[in-house]
């Protein structure tokens, strides 16, 4: 019996996949679960700041929190509405970026669209950008006199008033989201279009299926986890995502549940924004787990087996140039336009005066004493401050994009090569659960998690190791999630063909999986970066004056109202994140957009 | 028997990391601050053995501060600048794992500062020695502030005239009807304490007596007092919610509107309307508050690292060269000898007289109750 029990253990680490999901397993239970503990916990106990009110000592226990979000007559304006316009706005942002994304990575992979090289780079920028410049783009072209001030760039060129409906709320939420996360659509199902095994569409052109058919019966089926995915993703990006709505909801007062989750949780009642960050897990659990059925039931979407992919491409004809030229000023509109803003928006005095005289470059090199409109702050490019937060900032993103996307690639193997397993599904959650958390939440814990020492884990608080490992936790989503997919459509046999030769594992790897899979590889790296790049609320609270970020000068200048030092340190961050895409792309021929078509 | 198996490295591997799950190991919080009274010069002699200063902010202003402090004293500073949610929670989990962090706190936030940090002892006021018996109102002695600020009813002045806006009620009538901007109370603490403020009976009073010199007759309540009628009377007459100071003053400011605009935000932000080109007027006198006016606090953490030096820092806070950087339209200093602003005739008194002033006590014990009404208008 134990003989058995003892070939049973050596038999499950002989598998390298074995060993390095119960690793996961371990890290990531406690580094996601215990913060899910702590949470759940806080909607259940008296806070310090509700105590005087409640006549109770803060810690003790209560159901007031759930009591008051769920069943309260207020229930409806805290939960019910805002949880409705959540859905709303998030499905909508799914719909357009899988319409939006889906559309353009078929044109280019499968199309004899021109300018491919261009329209594939350019359109990953609004994924770049933080999200609200779009929304402020918008904000700004088509705001109403709600708001006052100067009308709207479209109400100046045309005397038309746009209507309310138009101009905020749940229409340019889901819009403007959907955009912004259209570059996920396009990485994901753009990826799998590229990749396929041109074989099947082949066979079926041979037996006279009609284009139609084609698509519907063998091309969407084989994108349709890439389609889940992204849906997954973006749907999730969507419900969590703060500024947009923000941005574009609060001039009509429109409410979503993060709107909601930030009043509570920066008011004096963060029970109730905890169970509201926890029904929001709950629902994006409850995707996942549908998510897993569909890829789980339809085993096959092996697209990748190292047989001919020779793809043909079909002909636009005579729309070519129409739709070219299309898709162009499309691109141009989302991803240059709010770029261009940034920079005109950092060298003018007064805003909303475009006059010549008006333009300065006193924001970017004007000393200490020449900028008494903004405190006597010194320009950009001449302040300390900036370039000691710059260089954190770079060091952070780079650290955390490499620790977060190795471990997300071989979370991504491991899942995919222990499929079946409930240790695979388990990881699987776990990999995924800190994408679901609240950034503010999630650093809060983190704080009291590790302010103190914990057994063999020393204090880490003020440390830059924390930061890296808040962010390592928090942005591998991105990586095991590209990891899941590239794996999924990798064929087992290749890896087979290697092990029956007798090749080690890491040679496996390093020779076989990673070359293949170099494209979705690297963008598992990439997509940490960027977001460490521009993230905020996940840092602030765990900074330190010796490792401050960027964004947190960021956060400093716009909340001072000085816009143009905060539109040039916008401006700065897409400008270094497209550097370092270039020189990705230049040393390893890989990009985050896999130069799709190029 | 897979899943038996499953159960046993599952059990074993809890084991295993069971400690880490463990409270940490908690010390007790002690107060650093030593209560012996020291002359001027042994309090910097033992400042410049404490080594670096770290001072948590409301401002960016504070920076300057140190800068100038450095230079006079050679004590280097880190300032770093906090939204109050994140204030809170970062001395407060700081203090509580007793970690070296903050030695200056200046916050702002009252109802949260009172019972969250103040309460569990985490700061501890000071009074430095040039500040006692100069302080100009008992309010502004404890906790000690450090300047208080007011937001103020601002309207768009293009057209001329005489001021617009005489009484509070103005604002519930259709011709104000989405002319009111305020930033969001959920997302600016000191907007939500001045709602709660004006729901306390004395002030709800004053509020019902407003309405009567205003329509002639006695308010009929549907909410518990004056105060919150008058909250739900300007949410249903449309008022936008903003999201920061600047924008809404750039919004009411703007010239070419003719139409009436007004809204309530800091008093600062007349500063640049010049070089901006803003019409913007403040309304003087309201019946019966012309808006409020809110207290930034200064403490010593109690587990400060650098006692001395943050003592030191205070006392220099409430210099003439220490207040310089905020020496400007919109920021009083609560003490007599810095009373005369550069850009304002009005002193914090004359300010105080005609605004709501935030009370950290009577908010902190019904703000919640405020909160919950306001999101159950929407």
């Amino acid at each position: 019996m134990i003989k058995k029990q003892l070939y049973r253990f050596y038999k499950f680490i002989k598998k390298p996949y074995n060993i390095i999901l119960s690793v996961l397993l371990i890290v990531l239970g406690y580094l996601t679960l215990f913060p899910m503990l702590t949470m759940i916990k806080d909607t259940f106990t008296v806070h310090v700041s509700e105590s005087m009110r409640l006549k109770q000592a803060a810690g003790s226990w209560t159901l007031n929190h759930w009591f008051k979000v769920l069943f309260d007559p207020s229930s409806l304006s805290v939960f019910y509405k805002p949880f409705l316009n959540s859905l709303i706005t998030s499905l909508g942002a799914c719909l357009v970026a899988l319409l939006f994304g889906g559309v353009f990575s078929w044109l280019i992979t499968r199309t004899n669209i021109r300018w491919k090289k261009v329209l594939s780079s350019l359109f990953i920028f609004p994924y770049i950008m933080p999200s609200w410049t779009i929304a402020l783009a918008w904000y700004n072209v088509f705001k109403n006199s709600v708001v006052g001030g100067v009308p709207g760039t479209f109400q100046a060129l045309t005397g038309i008033e746009p209507p309310n409906w138009f101009a905020y709320g749940a229409f340019p939420i889901a819009l403007v989201t959907g955009l912004h996360y259209a570059p996920f659509a396009y990485i994901m199902i753009g990826g799998v279009l590229r990749n396929m095994d041109a074989n099947l569409e082949e066979a079926a052109m041979m037996l006279k299926t009609s284009r139609n058919r084609i698509v519907r019966k063998i091309t969407i089926p084989m994108i349709l986890p890439a389609i889940l995915s992204t849906f997954l993703l973006v749907f999730s990006s969507a419900m969590s995502s703060f500024a947009v709505p923000q941005f574009l909801g609060l001039p009509v007062r429109y409410q979503v549940l993060t709107t909601q989750l930030y009043r509570t949780l920066n008011g004096i009642n963060p029970g109730q924004g905890y169970c509201i960050a926890m029904i929001m897990i709950l629902l994006s659990v409850g995707i996942l787990a549908f998510n897993q059925r569909m890829v789980g039931t339809r085993k096959n979407y092996t697209t990748v087996t190292g047989k001919s992919s020779n793809i043909s491409l079909i002909n636009l004809k005579k729309a070519r140039n129409v739709i070219s030229v299309i898709a162009v000023v499309l691109i141009l509109m989302v991803s240059i336009l709010p770029l261009v803003s940034f920079a005109l928006e950092s060298v003018i005095l007064k805003p909303g005066d475009y006059s010549p005289s008006n333009f300065t470059l006193q924001f970017w090199i004007g000393s200490a004493e020449e900028n008494s409109i903004a405190n006597n702050e010194a320009g950009l490019l001449l302040n300390p401050n900036l370039w000691k937060a710059l260089w954190n900032s770079i060091k952070l993103s780079i650290v955390c994009a490499l620790t977060a996307g190795t471990l997300g690639f071989l979370a991504g193997y491991g899942i995919v090569r222990g499929r079946g397993t409930k240790l695979a599904k388990i990881v699987d959650n776990l990999a995924f659960f800190p994408y679901l958390m609240p950034s503010m939440a999630f650093s809060v814990i983190y704080l009291s998690m590790f302010s103190t020492r914990r057994g063999p884990i020393p204090a880490l608080y003020g440390s830059f190791f924390l930061l890296v490992l808040i962010g390592t936790v928090k942005y591998m989503p991105f990586a095991s999630r590209s990891g899941i997919n590239s794996m999924l459509q990798l064929s087992n046999q290749i890896e087979e063909a290697g092990e029956i030769i007798g090749v080690s594992w890491p040679k496996r790897m390093a020779r076989l999986v990673i070359p293949i899979q170099k494209s979705s590889f690297i963008s598992g790296y990439l997509l940490p970066f960027i977001s460490c790049m521009r993230e905020l609320s996940l840092f602030v609270l765990l900074v330190t004056p010796q490792n401050r970020v960027l964004t947190t000068l960021l956060f400093q200048y716009n909340e001072k109202g000085w816009s143009q030092y905060s539109n040039g340190i916008n401006l700065m961050i897409v400008i270094i994140v497209l550097l370092v895409n270039f020189g990705v792309n230049k040393a390893t021929g890989a990009s985050i957009d896999k130069g799709i078509g190029g | 028997m897979k899943t038996v198996r499953f159960i046993t490295v599952m059990v074993l591997l809890s084991l295993l990391v069971l400690p880490v799950f463990a409270n940490g190991q908690t010390e007790k919080t002690e107060a650093k601050v030593e209560e012996k009274v020291m002359t001027h010069d042994e309090l910097v002699e033992a400042a410049k053995a404490e080594g670096t200063l770290t001072v948590y902010t409301y401002s960016s202003r504070t920076t300057k501060i140190g800068d100038a402090f450095t230079a006079l004293y050679g004590i280097p500073v880190e300032v770093t600048q906090l939204k109050d949610t994140e204030m809170i929670e970062k001395v407060s989990k700081e203090a509580a794992a007793n970690l070296d962090a903050a030695d200056v706190v200046f916050c702002q936030d009252g109802s949260r500062v009172i019972p969250e940090l103040v309460y569990t002892g985490y700061v501890t006021r000071f009074v430095p020695e040039n500040v006692e018996g100069h302080i100009v109102d008992a309010e502004f002695e404890d906790p000690l502030v450090f300047e208080a600020m007011p937001k103020v009813f601002i309207y768009n002045n293009e057209d001329g005239g005489d001021q617009k806006l005489t009484n509070i009620w103005q604002l519930t009538e259709p011709e104000w009807s989405g002319a009111l901007q305020f930033k969001d109370p959920f997302s600016e603490a000191v907007n939500m304490n001045f709602f709660t403020m004006i729901t306390r009976e004395d002030w709800a009073e004053k509020i019902a007596e407003a309405y009567k010199s205003y329509y002639g007759k006695d308010i009929q309540l549907t909410t518990k007092n004056a105060g919150y009628e008058w909250i739900k009377a300007i949410y249903n007459n449309g008022c936008v919610l903003g999201k920061s100071d600047t924008t809404i003053g750039e919004n009411v400011g703007a010239k070419g509107q003719h139409r009436d605009i007004a809204g309530l935000f800091t008093l600062n932000k007349m500063r640049n309307a010049k070089s901006k080109d803003l019409a913007l007027a403040p309304a003087y006198g309201m019946e019966p508050f012309s808006g409020f006016m809110y207290p930034a606090y200064v403490f010593v953490a109690s587990n400060a690292k650098a006692p001395n030096a943050a003592k030191l820092f205070i006392e220099f806070a409430f210099t003439e060269e220490g207040w310089k950087p905020f020496n400007l339209l919109g920021d009083y200093s609560p003490v007599d000898y810095l009373s005369d602003n550069a850009e304002d005739d009005l002193t914090i008194v004359d300010w105080k007289n005609q605004l709501v002033w935030e009370d950290p006590a009577w908010c902190a014990e019904n703000r919640a109750e405020v909160e919950e009404f306001i999101s159950s208008i929407v």
